[in-house]
């Protein structure tokens, strides 16, 4: 065995970081492995806080016109239950895995950027804080995770409740994007030698593929947040229809977020299905490219259907119609996996080990909560029963018996390798048929009472046929699977300690992440196996017989990507959506008659078009400042680098002499929709001028301490871009405020 | 008048379109023999959209209409052509001859990718949307533009060069990007309170059909303009889609993009320097 050593190994540049001992180590890590544990057992904490809140409105709901709660504390159960699970189980976990898992299986060292990876994990515990906090200051939000206006306006939620669930909420979702961001860079910057694009592990495709969901649909939500914190705190309408705001407004952007959501807590699933089915079916997985195309297919229709949660709004035929289409559509990449998965089942040799038995009723049960949800995209159907407890159960089937189990398999499939350890077969054969047999007693039968007409996000309900019986069966059930989940930290508290060693490869896998030791080390890989194919370690046991090449002998793909620059560019992309809703909001709402300010009437084009010029030329001046520097003119580079922070310093000067001007007219920003949607949208343009300021005063100051040495000019490139971005978005700023008044 | 009698006889020989069909089918009967079953379909698309009582619906009383017209002359009839066009000779005039002036056009996929997406926006602007409605000339001249803009678009994509096509990683994000444009506008359009052309908010009844629009379809204005800006966002992007989806089969079935060194195909193992 020769053994040549790599060129061009890709790894991160390590953080200088020394293995720190005890609990500040934790604290402190930027290792993605510790990072990715850290998040696991904080969803694992949440998830039990979650479990308690949806068994005590289990116990209330579990006989008729029951009183063991009261309505508002139901309320409030039902709102922190739903956000619980979502914010900080669901999604969390999935990064958690995605932290952990994707580094190893691309044969990386790290995260790209391991410190914004310690930042985004720390923002999940801050803003589970800010949302329990709300129990110390008047009460839990009361108006469900989707948080409806007008309900959540401050005439129907006074409490802070509400504000705490929006705070809450940014703060995660920051996260969520941050997290994402280093992913896409990961993936694209950091694969071992040899692991192009299409060799990918399907895990790892679907988590970079659900990563740009993450980016694009989370700023929808941002930006609906502070509309609605704008409202709450300023006094504002943006989604009060008694003063010609739009409660439909809110739910359009809640759901165009709302469905991406639905994929990015099921793609990683998908994904970690698509590893474990075919190692412990022992053949590689069928359809490949199905598996991996029909991932892209799924995530570009997600954002084509969000309006199927609205048809009970009344939007019309032809929204109706053409929403029912693309709701059908998108099932069909779904089944198109659901038999890649059958397939590579069919012959195989299949191993029942627990996490294969997860992933088995992950496909039985995620195919019921498919079927079911393909009926809400018939419109008259989902008329019927979109009030219902059969959406309930619909949306349980796929996210606790899709995803959820999902996440079972993977953590009795990678739990040896984190720990060193395998879990209990014994205890995880019992989790298994108590969860099982609890998930769907609890869940099958709300199908039945929503068809029978019980409505959901109710506190309690009439003594009528059958409702009582059904209700009791499903609260049993909800406790066995309580039940099933202390089984499980049973199994995983003695394994840490007696469970038996796992080696390097318990399972026989195939992908690189089992090539490492258990647990692997610091550093991840002394060495990374050859990679030719999709399954390197198959290649490797059996070198006879070796899978296929793929792409014949290319061992990269046809483009070379800079972290710094692919991480601010997914950044800049994520912004843009932001104030894509900012933007279209202010065309939405400046398109109807209203009494009050008017543009014409209010604003000075003429001025702000000199300070737009200004702005502009800082574009200009930053692009020559890159240049001189990268000519090794550090004079040049400084004195045009203080020439764009005065050009951007005087548009910001401009911006607000303006807004001083308008508010002695005595115009505020809760005047009428014109000005609300006007200081929105140039208050958060200016907020980014302002950081944009700041992060040029710092270059400066770098420039001057002598940090640009040759070849070290990705920050200045990458601030660059972001000043470009601020550029650009004000010219569409300014040409759908200001140039109808200049015209 | 009912449906059938409208749909039978609206039909119109437009003397320039059906020139530009019989150009076109002895044009490429010329060169390529026979006329790929994609040609004839390319043709009759466009035959059907400027001829049949489509284009009736169009001039003047239906947004919608004018909506799917446009959709199928910016994005549909140029994709038939060029899958007609591929995988035969690419034309030498483009590389050398009197046409090579079009190359520098065509060879930019931000310049093809603003002129497919940049077309859409701007013949939306109520000015010119209102003046094709209204003038039988802009209204040629718009049908023509449209028609060269998406053989614009689609050329990074399924081009006949094959060299000049965009890898398709690049072109999904190509495609993805023109997807969110003609979304945004479909949005803008659906959701706008304000009719976008004015024309069509009280049509000058030639032929007779408003009350078999308004009464028998249940058409009104409002709900037209509506329809409208669904097919801009729905149809047209699912258009896209069906075309990073086929991007996607040719990058999963090419074989590679560069022949950079093959790693090693015995399992050797390769070291990683220590200590960086």
């Amino acid at each position: 065995m020769s053994v040549t050593v790599s060129t061009a190994p890709a790894v991160a540049t390590p953080p200088t970081e020394v293995k720190l001992r005890g609990p500040y180590g934790w604290v402190a890590t930027v290792d993605h492995k510790r990072i990715g544990i850290l998040y696991l057992l904080t969803t694992l904490f949440f998830f039990l806080v979650g479990g308690v809140e949806a068994l005590l409105m289990r116990i209330q709901l579990a006989r008729p016109n029951n009183t063991f709660i009261s309505p508002d504390a139901f309320g409030q159960l039902f709102t922190m239950h739903g956000t619980t699970m979502i914010f900080l189980v669901v999604m969390p976990t999935l990064i958690g895995l995605a932290n952990y898992l994707v580094p190893l299986m691309i044969g990386a060292r790290d995260m790209a950027f391991p410190r914004l990876n310690a930042l985004g994990f720390w923002m999940l515990p801050f803003g589970g804080f800010l949302l329990h906090y709300s129990l110390l200051a008047g009460g839990a939000p009361a108006v469900g995770w989707f948080s409806y206006a007008p309900l959540s306006e401050t005439a129907y939620a006074a409490t802070a409740g509400t504000d705490y669930w929006g705070l809450a909420l940014l703060v995660i979702g920051i996260g969520s994007v941050a997290a994402s961001i280093n992913l896409i860079a990961t993936i694209l910057t950091l694969r071992a030698p040899g692991l192009t694009l299409r060799r990918l592990p399907l895990f790892v495709w679907m988590v970079f593929i659900n990563s740009f969901l993450v980016i694009l649909a989370l700023p929808f939500l941002n930006a609906a947040i502070v509309m609605l914190f704008i409202d709450r705190h300023l006094g504002t309408h943006f989604f009060v229809p008694a003063h010609g705001g739009s409660a439909v407004m809110w739910q359009h952007f809640f759901w165009a977020f709302g469905h991406p959501e639905v994929y990015i807590m099921v793609l990683p699933a998908f994904g970690i299905i698509s590893e474990i089915v075919p190692v412990f079916a022992r053949r590689p997985i069928f359809g490949y490219e199905f598996v991996a195309g029909s991932t892209v297919a799924i995530a570009l229709l997600s954002f084509g259907v969000w309006a199927h949660h609205m048809f009970a709004v009344g939007l019309g035929h032809p929204m109706d119609m053409f929403f029912s289409a693309t709701s059908l559509l998108i099932a069909v990449p779904t089944g198109i996996k659901v038999f890649a998965w059958s397939a590579t089942l069919w012959g195989g040799s299949i191993r029942l080990t627990t996490a294969m038995l997860f992933a088995v009723a992950f496909l039985i049960q995620f195919t019921i909560g498919g079927l079911s949800g393909i009926t809400f995209a018939v419109v008259p159907i989902d008329w019927q029963v979109t009030g219902t407890y059969y959406l309930v159960a619909h949306f349980h089937y796929v996210l606790f018996g899709g995803t959820f189990f999902a996440v079972l398999a993977a953590v009795y499939y990678w739990f040896p390798k984190m720990s060193g350890r395998m879990l209990s077969e014994k205890l995880g054969k019992l989790n298994f048929w108590m969860a099982v047999i609890g998930f769907n007693t609890a869940f099958f039968v709300q199908h039945f009472l929503g068809l029978m007409g019980m409505p959901r996000r109710v506190y309690t309900y009439a003594d009528l046929p059958g409702w009582g019986l059904l209700n009791l069966i499903s609260t049993l059930g909800a406790f066995l699977l309580g039940l099933s989940v202390l089984i499980l930290l049973w199994n995983i508290i003695i394994s840490l300690r007696r469970g038996r060693l796992a080696g390097d490869n318990p399972w026989q896998a195939w992908t690189l992440e089992w090539a490492a030791t258990s647990p692997p080390p610091q550093q991840n890989f002394d060495r990374v196996p050859p990679i030719n194919s999709r399954r390197p370690l198959w290649d490797l046991a059996h070198p006879e017989n070796p899978d296929p090449a793929v792409g014949g002998r290319r061992s990269r793909d046809g483009f070379v990507l800079e972290k710094n620059r692919v991480g601010m560019v997914t950044f800049l992309v994520s912004e843009s959506c932001f104030f894509l809703m900012l933007i279209l909001a202010w065309l939405f709402y400046n398109s109807r008659a209203m009494t009050g300010p008017s543009p014409a009437g209010t604003l000075n084009a003429h001025k702000t078009g000199m300070y737009t010029i200004c702005l502009l030329t800082s574009s200009a001046a930053i692009w020559l400042a890159e240049k001189q520097l990268r000519a090794g003119r550090h004079g040049w580079f400084r004195g045009l680098l203080g020439l764009t922070i005065l050009l951007g310093g005087i548009f910001i000067f401009g911006q607000g002499r303006e807004y001083l001007r308008i508010y002695h007219q005595g115009i505020v920003v809760s005047s009428n929709l014109f000005t609300t949607t006007f200081f929105t949208l140039t208050g958060f343009h200016g907020l980014h001028v302002c950081v944009g300021l700041i992060l040029l005063l710092l270059l400066m100051r770098l420039s001057l301490a002598g940090d640009f040495k040759p070849g070290r000019i990705e920050a200045v490139k990458s601030i660059s871009l972001y000043w470009h971005f601020v550029d650009a978005v004000w010219i569409v700023v300014f040409s759908v405020v200001y140039l109808k008044l200049l015209l | 008048m009912t449906t059938s009698q409208f749909f039978i006889s609206a039909w119109s020989g437009n003397p320039w379109v059906i020139a530009g069909c019989a150009a076109a089918l002895l044009m490429g009967g010329a060169r390529f023999r026979p006329p790929t079953a994609w040609l004839l379909l390319a043709t009759a698309v466009f035959f059907v959209t400027l001829c049949s009582p489509l284009d009736a619906l169009a001039d003047g009383y239906l947004f919608s209409a004018h909506m799917l017209q446009h959709l199928l002359l910016l994005l549909i009839v140029p994709l038939l052509i060029l899958l007609g066009w591929s995988g035969r000779t690419a034309p030498q005039d483009l590389e050398n001859g009197r046409w090579r002036w079009a190359n520098w056009i065509l060879r930019p996929p931000v310049a093809t990718w603003l002129m497919g997406v940049g077309g859409m926006w701007l013949w939306h602007a109520p000015t010119l949307c209102n003046a094709a409605g209204s003038n039988v000339w802009v209204h040629h001249l718009q049908s023509a533009s449209l028609l060269g803009m998406g053989l614009a678009f689609w050329w990074p994509i399924i081009g006949p060069r094959t060299g000049q096509r965009l890898a398709p990683p690049a072109g999904m994000i190509y495609l993805f990007t023109a997807c969110l444009g003609c979304t945004l506008l479909g949005i803008i359009i659906t959701f706008s309170p304000v009719e976008v052309c004015s024309i069509y908010l009280h049509p000058l009844d030639r032929l007779g059909i408003l009350p078999l629009i308004q009464d028998q379809w249940g058409l009104t204005p409002a709900k037209d303009q509506q329809l409208g800006g669904l097919l801009m966002w729905v149809p047209a992007c699912l258009i896209y889609f069906f075309g990073i989806l086929g991007l996607l089969v040719r990058w999963y079935r090419e074989p590679g993009p560069e022949s950079a060194p093959a790693a090693a195909t015995q399992p050797t193992l390769i070291e990683k320097p220590h200590g960086l």
